[in-house]
């Protein structure tokens, strides 16, 4: 005979019990002559404070059987094992669970990381196009819509790439009236430059820039990272809360380091293909790192998505060839109505 | 018979205590910070309700302690049942958006922007309320659990109203708002059978709330008068002056610090007499946490996470409870046999609202 206390879960009044096993069930007693017994696999155990045992019954929510925890051993025959990391994680033991979760945890995190770079390629452009309109548009107003201007900046493009501004798949490129200095390239082969980006560079590191650009459409950079940002890394931000967002930010960064050494090698060569000398982009590079703040250590380093600017203008000055005899990147006529583009009176469609 | 008459506010006798002891509670935040990382995150649903059973178990109240009945599966699905109710509203906005925006129609976008911060705003209400009636459905005592009957789109509506008039007004009516929302959900809550009550005003919190305001004004002044006095005393011929720097240093962390301490002072008292205004049954509650009191909570926080390296962050929720629950008073009395089952519906979205928009707490 144990004796116990009992909320029966109608009311909160505590009834005092005598308990015993009998044939496998829980017996339960009063002094008025009530008694009870109950089921073993009905019964589980509850939390309580050191020094109890609580049961509970599955049928019945609100009942609670207080016991001294002494009557744990007298009672083992009738009560599971101990709820403890949750059911799922319970069934296989933490230790195999750590290990298993460690390794399916790894190779999500690289799935995420890489699928991206395989599954792109094999994505129909004209998916991407229509991706790409739909985000995209017209831009509207903040367009710069010279003419003259935009035959000069399709002139560059055609310079370092020749044929890229034609055919189905062909790179359209917009000046965006937008006072930061940036570049980017946009789904379906958009690649816009914003203000400061033509008026404070030069033809050439223009010509770089673009290249750099070029280069991340022609290998589906931009589809890459779409995937990554809708796919892995939405799937990541949503059950990892915060603990997840070192991880998020490591696959869903817009472009990965890969991409951009690729687009930067792609640059390289199209500039030497097109005679146009590196050394401006190199400048340019060297300039903006100047600004952003160079050497921010390797776990830094690690984790931006753009390469230092002045390791990548270690790469453009090293693809200077001081034999060569370099070709301006645009004439002169050409520079000055880019450099105009925003600022002539638009042309009516 | 069963009355438990007025129990007293200190010593052993306290109506609520908190019994739990960091060592005992190693073993949970330890495993809960493992699973969590190989799960890619999935577990920490399964590691709340492991939190919060150890910490009701450990809280005693007059004679029995809480126990939590709450599970991560529960938690889990109803995380699943929101994002699939949200998911393709927030797809369609992160879509429509940038493509207005790039077509140059800003106006355009800026209303859509609009409607979905209302939206947001709304939800949010409506987690915050939903939270607390999740939350009370799986808190047991004596066999008895709390709940609430009220769905909460009303009080989502009443927290978007009260909210627009706090924004539009400059946060000068944030006490009034936040008081009148306070009652609002505590007075759709039982426990049992007995109802909450709260009636808390902006009384005694208008003076705190135009501290906020005031900060750092007289920081600022503060700051002019020391940079004169050191300035003057000073000869320009001396060269670079390093006490006035350190004064500079000094001013502009003080009037950064100015607001969150001035926001903090009013929120100690907010708590202290939302606690005085709200009853249940017969029981009164208090609450006696001090601004110097919720400091030293945040700043142990901080300190502990940063000399463990951050493995202290796993204690940040039982630090937390266990702050709540010591400067916790109850008063009065509750009648055993009168204190019947709650006949309330019991959410079966858990805390997914909650989740969905960032509002943890504990």
């Amino acid at each position: 005979m144990i004796e116990g206390k009992l909320y029966d879960g109608v009311t909160a009044h505590p009834h005092d019990v005598r308990v015993s096993v009998e044939d496998g069930r829980l017996a339960l007693a009063q002094d008025g002559g009530w008694n009870d017994s109950v089921e073993a696999a009905l019964l589980k155990r509850r939390d309580a404070p050191t020094g109890m045992l609580r049961l509970g019954r599955s049928d019945l929510p609100g009942w609670r059987l207080m016991l001294p925890a002494a009557a744990e051993a007298d009672l083992a025959g009738l009560l599971g094992a101990h709820d403890r990391y949750g059911r799922w994680i319970d069934r296989i033991g933490l230790v195999p669970a750590l290990v298993v979760g460690g390794v399916i945890t790894a190779s999500v995190v690289a799935i995420g990381y890489l699928a991206p770079h395989w599954i792109a390629p094999h994505v129909p452009m004209s998916w991407e196009r229509n991706v790409g309109s739909a985000i995209v548009g017209d831009f509207g107003e903040i367009r710069c819509r010279d003419a003259r201007g935009q035959r000069a900046l399709e002139a560059l493009v055609e310079r370092v790439s020749p044929g890229a501004t034609r055919g189905p798949d062909a790179i359209k490129v917009a000046a965006l009236n937008v006072p930061i200095f940036n570049a980017a390239a946009l789904p379906g082969g958009y690649i816009v430059v914003f203000r400061p980006a033509i008026t404070e560079t030069n033809p050439d590191a223009l010509a770089g820039v673009l290249a750099h650009e070029i280069g991340h459409v022609r290998h589906r950079h931009v589809t890459e990272a779409l995937i990554r940002e809708f796919g892995i890394g939405a799937l990541i931000r949503l059950f990892a809360g915060g603990v997840g967002a070192n991880a998020e930010q490591i696959v869903s960064l817009s472009y990965t380091r890969d991409n951009e050494a690729e687009a930067d090698t792609d640059a390289i060569a199209e500039l030497r293909r097109a005679n146009v000398s590196p050394k401006p982009t190199a400048d340019l590079f060297t300039h903006l790192s100047k600004i952003t703040g160079e050497e921010r250590g390797y776990t830094a380093e690690f984790l931006e998505s753009h390469p230092l600017s002045g390791k990548r203008a270690r790469a453009f000055t090293a693809s200077f060839d001081p034999k060569a005899h370099y070709q301006p990147a645009l004439s002169r006529d050409q520079w000055d109505a880019l450099s105009d583009i925003c600022w002539k009176r638009p042309i009516k469609k | 018979m069963d009355r438990h008459h007025e129990w007293a506010a200190a010593g052993d006798d306290r109506a609520i205590r908190f019994t739990g002891n960091w060592r005992e509670y190693l073993p949970i935040a330890a495993t809960n910070a493992l699973l969590i990382i190989c799960t890619l995150g999935i577990y920490r649903f399964w590691a709340t309700a492991r939190q919060r059973r150890y910490l009701w178990s450990r809280t005693q109240v007059i004679d029995d302690t809480l126990e939590w009945t709450g599970t991560g599966k529960e938690m889990f699905i109803g995380f699943l049942i929101v994002i699939a109710v949200l998911a393709p509203f927030f797809l369609f906005i992160q879509f429509l958006f940038p493509a207005l925006l790039a077509r140059g129609k800003l106006d355009a976008a800026g209303g859509v922007f609009f409607l979905f911060e209302i939206a947001l705003i709304y939800l949010g209400g409506f987690a915050r309320f939903r939270a607390t009636r999740y939350r009370l459905s799986r808190t047991w005592w004596h066999g008895i659990r709390g709940g609430s009957d009220d769905p909460g789109w009303n009080f989502g509506g009443e927290y978007l109203g009260r909210y627009a008039l706090v924004f539009m007004t400059m946060f000068i009516m944030f006490p009034w708002a936040t008081t009148r929302l306070w009652n609002s959900r505590w007075n759709a809550m039982s426990f049992g059978p007995l109802k909450f009550h709260a009636d808390l005003n902006a009384e005694g919190l208008k003076w705190r709330w135009a501290l906020i305001y005031a900060a750092p004004v007289v920081a600022l002044i503060l700051a002019f008068g020391v940079i004169a006095a050191l300035g003057l005393s000073y000869g320009v011929k001396q060269g670079p002056n390093p006490t006035l720097g350190g004064a500079v240093l000094a001013i502009i962390l003080l009037i950064y610090l100015a607001i969150p301490l001035a926001t903090l002072h009013w929120y100690a008292k907010f708590f202290r007499n939302a606690a005085n205004a709200t009853r249940l049954g017969e029981l009164e509650f208090g609450f006696d946490a001090s601004t110097w009191d919720w400091l030293k909570l945040f700043l142990g926080n901080l300190g502990l996470a940063i000399i463990t390296l951050g493995f202290g962050l796993t204690y940040w929720g039982y630090r937390n409870w266990a702050f709540m629950v010591r400067h916790s008073r109850i008063y009065g009395s509750v009648d055993l046999g009168d204190l019947t089952q709650s006949t309330t519906h019991a959410p079966r979205e858990a805390e997914g609202f909650a989740d969905a928009f960032d509002i943890g707490a504990i």
